[in-house]
């Protein structure tokens, strides 16, 4: 199956989101779609995939041009959207969400399990993958989750298949094993588009790149003719070397000293030191227990024993009020179920911890909160037109740093960063990379956790590796290379 | 039309609907529009209003509290008591504002402390109080209170052509709206119901929110059953039976959303006022009361599907 | 914005649909003659008789009534009154869901020199130019008498209460205790609300408790008719006496289930109420209790 769309242009509102897109997928190739977010991807495969209608241009499928009425009647006629929200319905096994809607049947018009696991187990085999097909989605990893996905797209004949971040949420090795399903589905002969903001996988992976700015086709291009440099440059206009800001602070006394932590669940104590101004990597495999040190640290899950001393006073921390008391601040992993509440106004998301700071009276007073809102939205550079619109308008990359500004607010000693950057575009990435050196050169200390290792290269001070469990190792910065962590965070010696 | 305009006019949804429901039925009688015909529906709506107000908190910090008209019963019977044993009548309107405190605050105790969700919970305490009041009533009305001039007019009286109750009804308003718009503890109540989960990180003491929206919604119950024990001069064991479901009716006519973290108090006070009119209207009218329960049904309905977001 | 005023003009159109066809007569004009009724509850057949009896015969004398239902709820009959008061009727039949907390409704009405009639439960406070009602201290006599004629004295019986505190319930139940308590083993009594379902469960459950029992005096006959239910359930044979006469019993007691009911006549109670109400209107004096005849119905 070949698609060309071409001279696709689409406006919300007065937002021209794309002005003359042209694209052409082929058989059996991988192609990357990159650019910034908001540069106009989802909505181009949105149109493709009959969840948006183009305002003009067309869209040809071998030949013959044709739109879609919505995404279910463009699965059926092979072109399927894997969406970083999966369509999963946690609540059935992977084998019922594989088949809910297509369930085969006995004779007797029964839903024949038997036939269902047999079908989906060759097809398994077939791809080389295993799945516990019969465990409860809700109880898998993402990996799990998205594989289930991809196997029910490819089950129903897909032919053009679209992954938006697949690689987002899964480990090394789910992510190892993503590439092999494409490549078998490259040798079906499938037509795969790649979404991502990971270099590394495009180039290793991918066929031809396709960067979008600003609603327009930039430049396509087979992988083999371009080098990361060149597709940086194309993505933002700056070259990949001054991606990372230099690091100038030079980290100063123990502010929070972290002594024999057990998190629930844990075999062994986690204890590890933090210095004022200094950035401390956590980097780790996925499900290593890097996110349940840290909600264990805030006070958000129970831990038994261990002491935590912020800034010398021993640190009782119950909930997460008494974290926050004692000056530190949590940014989550999950932006939109634990950072922002979005039908808030982004001026109520970053005042909401600080009510109390702002107005001692408890006495809202209009004025003092739009100006406190309004200085650290421009402080963090969030992009929109007035900080009375609701958070969820902006993008990923913009909802960070509203979070991030909520907690700044608050003048924390510490922040606790869980995955800082994750979904999020270049341009933002940088602007969030900029502030962190800013915040520590004001003396504040900041412990990322991260799943990227060019991030937790780039910007720590110190990394501290964790692995199933328990502190592997701690690098500075001048022991820290990719392979030094992998050695650490896989077990090795 | 933009969006902008578009949620304009969704605001005013409920405002319209309600000026349109007051020109019919003044088209179709002409005693509807009368002054103390008025009179008459402010008096009936403020009891219902007043529950709703307090219904309002809970259902945007995403609970509901379906005990409100045991709670309106039980605080009724216990200050009619408290009159018929010497107490001084107007004390006896506070201490059965404080009754429904101390109710409503067992209320969020439960849910909170206990984790039990909030329908279950005020399920549960629905029954407890109503069969508490039947115990401590012996099932019998308390009649033949007082002849205490305050505490007839509580219910029964005016100020400057205004009923009183319809006087409280303001004042309580006034008092809550601005509590919910201009105080953190109101804003706090929405970040609740818009996502716990953040409120909780954001060092937000959830569960105080949560008892003080419930204990709120109680003390108003315990103001609203002072009202009826003075209108009807006897405290009713049955009082109150099957209130919460004009109350929740109310806030939902209002615009609030029952998930949570969306809606107003203003919408509430528009939603009794439909209510109210709603009854009054089609008693004037003369309709049958099947039909009326028919066509309350139907408006809430339409109030409701109007409200739905874009399909 | 068009599905809006879509939808809020079929609201109006249902409004004005229901007001239209739901109306009994043209009304509006505030001139004297039309009666207003409270009635307390239409979710009982003796109360929808009560209300069929008036519309009949106010039909046949020419008279307007408006009519509003209480749903027993005593606050939405104190503003179902204020309503027909500020609709401008001339007189008000009452039949109130509680004789206590209708009084400030009296009231208001004595205020306005509205003349009122109480039908059924009377009214503790206020001025009422005549109450109709069956003599119900005397109904429960009846029935206590019925049951010592046929089961025998000393006879073992429970006794299934109406709604706590309603007038109905103290006087039926005073006069069954009257003689009761001389002749026969009153030896469960509880309260069902009036109510079929509750009166079942009620009665099953006394049953369980005291499985002698031989007879069961039900306060109304919606109980007794739950209480036969329970009866033939646990498999036994028990006397059951209810009180009112709805249509429902009077079939039973033909069937042979029900032992008998002390039938009240709602319809000519709410007959004997216009009559009263034209007298009232036309100047003329009236009695100040007017009693209803009971009756035994056997088979």
């Amino acid at each position: 199956m070949k698609i060309v769309m071409s001279g696709i242009a689409k406006a919300f509102g007065t937002n021209q989101v794309l002005r003359d897109v042209n694209i052409t997928l082929k058989e059996g190739e991988v192609h990357a779609l990159m650019g910034e977010n908001g540069a106009g991807k989802s909505t181009l495969m949105n149109i493709l995939t009959g969840i948006h209608k183009a305002d003009a241009g067309t869209i040809s499928i071998d030949g013959v041009e044709r739109t879609f009425p919505n995404p279910r009647e463009a699965e059926l006629n092979g072109i399927a959207f894997i969406h970083q929200e999966l369509n999963i319905w946690p609540n059935l096994t992977l084998l019922e969400n594989l088949y809910l809607m297509r369930p085969k049947k006995n004779r007797f018009g029964l839903i024949d399990n038997k036939a269902m696991l047999q079908e989906a187990t060759a097809f398994c085999e077939e791809l080389g993958i295993e799945l516990p097909l019969t465990a409860e989605a809700g109880s898998c990893s993402v990996g799990q989750q998205q594989m289930t996905e991809i196997l029910r797209i490819l089950m129903l004949d897909a032919k053009v298949v679209i992954m938006d971040e697949p690689s987002a949420a899964l480990t090394e090795r789910e992510t190892a094993t993503l590439f092999k399903m494409m490549n078998k589905m490259k040798a079906r002969g499938v037509a795969i588009v790649y979404i991502s903001h990971r270099m590394e996988e495009v180039f290793s992976e991918c066929d031809t790149v396709t960067v979008m700015r600003d609603g327009h086709t930039i430049v396509t291009k087979p992988i083999s003719e371009i080098s990361m440099d060149e597709v940086v440059r194309h993505m933002v206009g700056r070259s990949i070397d001054e991606f990372y800001p230099e690091r100038t602070t030079v980290p100063s006394d123990v502010v929070l000293d972290v002594q024999g932590l057990q998190p629930k669940g844990f075999k062994h104590d986690i204890s590890f030191q933090l210095r004022k101004g200094e950035i401390l990597g956590v980097a780790g495999l996925m499900g290593a227990g890097r996110t349940e040190i840290m909600r264990a640290i805030f006070g958000v899950d129970n831990h038994n024993g261990g002491s935590i001393t912020v800034n010398g006073k021993p640190l009782k921390c119950k909930k997460p009020e008494d974290a926050i008391k004692a000056g530190i601040a949590f940014i989550t992993e999950n932006r939109k179920s634990e950072g922002l509440i979005l039908d808030f106004s982004i001026g109520s998301n970053i005042t909401l911890p600080n009510l109390g700071d702002i107005c001692p009276s408890h006495v809202l007073q209009k004025n003092k909160l739009e100006s406190f809102a309004e200085t650290l939205s421009k402080k963090l550079g969030v992009k929109t037109q007035s900080i009375h619109e609701p958070a969820s308008s902006l993008s990923g990359g913009n909802q960070q740093k509203v979070v991030i500004a909520k907690w700044v607010g608050k003048k924390p000693s510490i922040i606790i960063m869980d995955e800082p950057t994750r979904g999020i575009d270049i341009g933002a990435k940088r602007d969030i990379y900029d502030l962190m050196n800013e915040l520590t050169d004001d003396g504040v200390s900041i412990i990322m956790v991260s799943s990227e290792l060019p991030e937790v290269l780039g910007m720590s001070d110190r990394v501290m590796v964790i692995q199933e469990g328990r502190v592997a190792g701690i690098l500075n910065r001048d022991e820290a290379t990719p392979e030094s962590i992998m050695t650490l965070a896989t077990g090795g010696q | 039309m933009d969006s902008k305009a578009m949620q304009y006019v969704k605001k005013l949804g409920p405002l319209i609907g309600l000026i349109a429901l007051f020109i019919i039925i003044s088209v179709m009688n002409d005693s509807f529009l009368e002054l103390s015909n008025l009179r008459n529906l402010l008096r009936q709506v403020s009891i219902n209003a007043i529950i709703a107000f307090g219904m309002t908190f809970v259902i945007l910090t995403g609970g509901i509290d379906l005990s409100v008209g045991s709670i309106l019963a039980l605080s009724s019977a216990i200050m009619a008591q408290l009159i018929i044993t010497g107490t001084n009548p107007e004390l006896a309107i506070l201490l059965a504002a404080g009754a429904g405190l101390l109710l409503g605050g067992i209320n969020g105790l439960v849910i909170t402390y206990g984790r039990v969700a909030p329908f279950i919970a005020t399920l549960a305490t629905m029954t407890i109080y109503r069969g508490a009041t039947l115990v401590f009533t012996d099932g019998n009305p308390i009649s033949g209170l007082t002849q205490d001039p305050i505490f007839h007019a509580f219910g029964q009286g005016d100020i400057g052509g205004l009923p009183i109750p319809a006087i409280t009804m303001f004042l309580a308003f006034i008092i809550l709206w601005f509590v919910l718009s201009r105080t953190s503890l109101g804003r706090k109540t929405y970040a609740v119901g818009g996502s716990e989960k953040v409120s909780y990180i954001a060092g937000i003491k959830i569960d105080r929110v949560k008892v003080f929206v419930y204990a709120l919604t109680g003390m108003l119950c315990g103001i609203a059953g002072a009202i009826i024990t003075s209108r009807l001069n006897s405290a009713q064991p049955t009082a109150g039976t099957g209130y919460e479901l004009d109350a929740i009716a109310a806030v939902v006519l209002g615009g609030t959303s029952l998930a949570g973290g969306r809606g107003h108090i203003v919408g509430t006070l528009i939603g009794a006022l439909i209510i109210g009119t709603l009854n009054n209207g089609l008693n004037i009218l003369d309709v049958s009361s099947f039909y009326q329960q028919v066509v309350k049904g139907i408006v809430i309905l339409l109030a409701v599907l109007a409200d739905r977001k874009k399909a | 914005m068009k599905k809006i005023f879509l939808l809020l003009a079929m609201a109006l159109m249902v409004i004005g649909l229901v007001a239209g066809c739901g109306k009994s007569s043209d009304s509006g004009d505030k001139k004297s003659g039309t009666i207003g009724f409270s009635v307390s509850t239409q979710n009982n057949p003796f109360f929808v008789s009560l209300k069929n009896g008036i519309e009949e015969e106010a039909k046949a004398l020419g008279l307007k009534v408006k009519i509003v239902d209480a749903q027993n709820d005593p606050a939405k009959q104190a503003n179902d009154i204020s309503d027909l008061l500020e609709s401008g009727v001339s007189l008000l039949i009452i039949n109130p869901v509680d004789s206590a907390a209708i009084s400030t409704s009296v009231e208001m009405a004595n205020n306005k020199n509205i003349p009122v009639i109480t039908v059924d439960r009377s009214a503790d406070k206020g001025k009422v130019v005549a109450h109709i009602a069956s003599d119900n201290v005397k109904g429960g006599e009846m029935a206590a008498q019925l049951i010592i004629d046929k089961v025998g004295n000393g006879a073992k019986v429970g006794e299934l209460e109406g709604i706590p505190g309603a007038s109905a319930t103290r006087e039926r139940g005073q006069g069954f205790h009257n003689v009761a308590d001389k002749a026969l083993t009153v030896a469960s009594k509880q309260s069902a609300d009036f109510d079929r379902t509750k009166g079942l469960n009620v009665a099953s459950n006394m049953l369980q408790a005291n499985p002698d029992i031989q007879a069961i005096f039900a306060h109304n006959d919606e109980m007794a008719l739950g209480a036969i239910q329970a009866a033939k359930s646990a498999g036994k044979n028990v006397f059951i006496v209810g009180f009112d006469g709805t249509a429902d019993a009077e079939k039973a007691v033909q069937d042979g289930t029900l032992a008998a009911t002390i039938a009240q006549q709602p319809e000519l109670m709410g007959k004997i109420a216009v009559d009263t109400a034209a007298k009232v209107v036309k100047g003329e004096t009236v009695e100040a209790k007017i009693p209803v005849e009971l009756k035994v119905v056997t088979k």
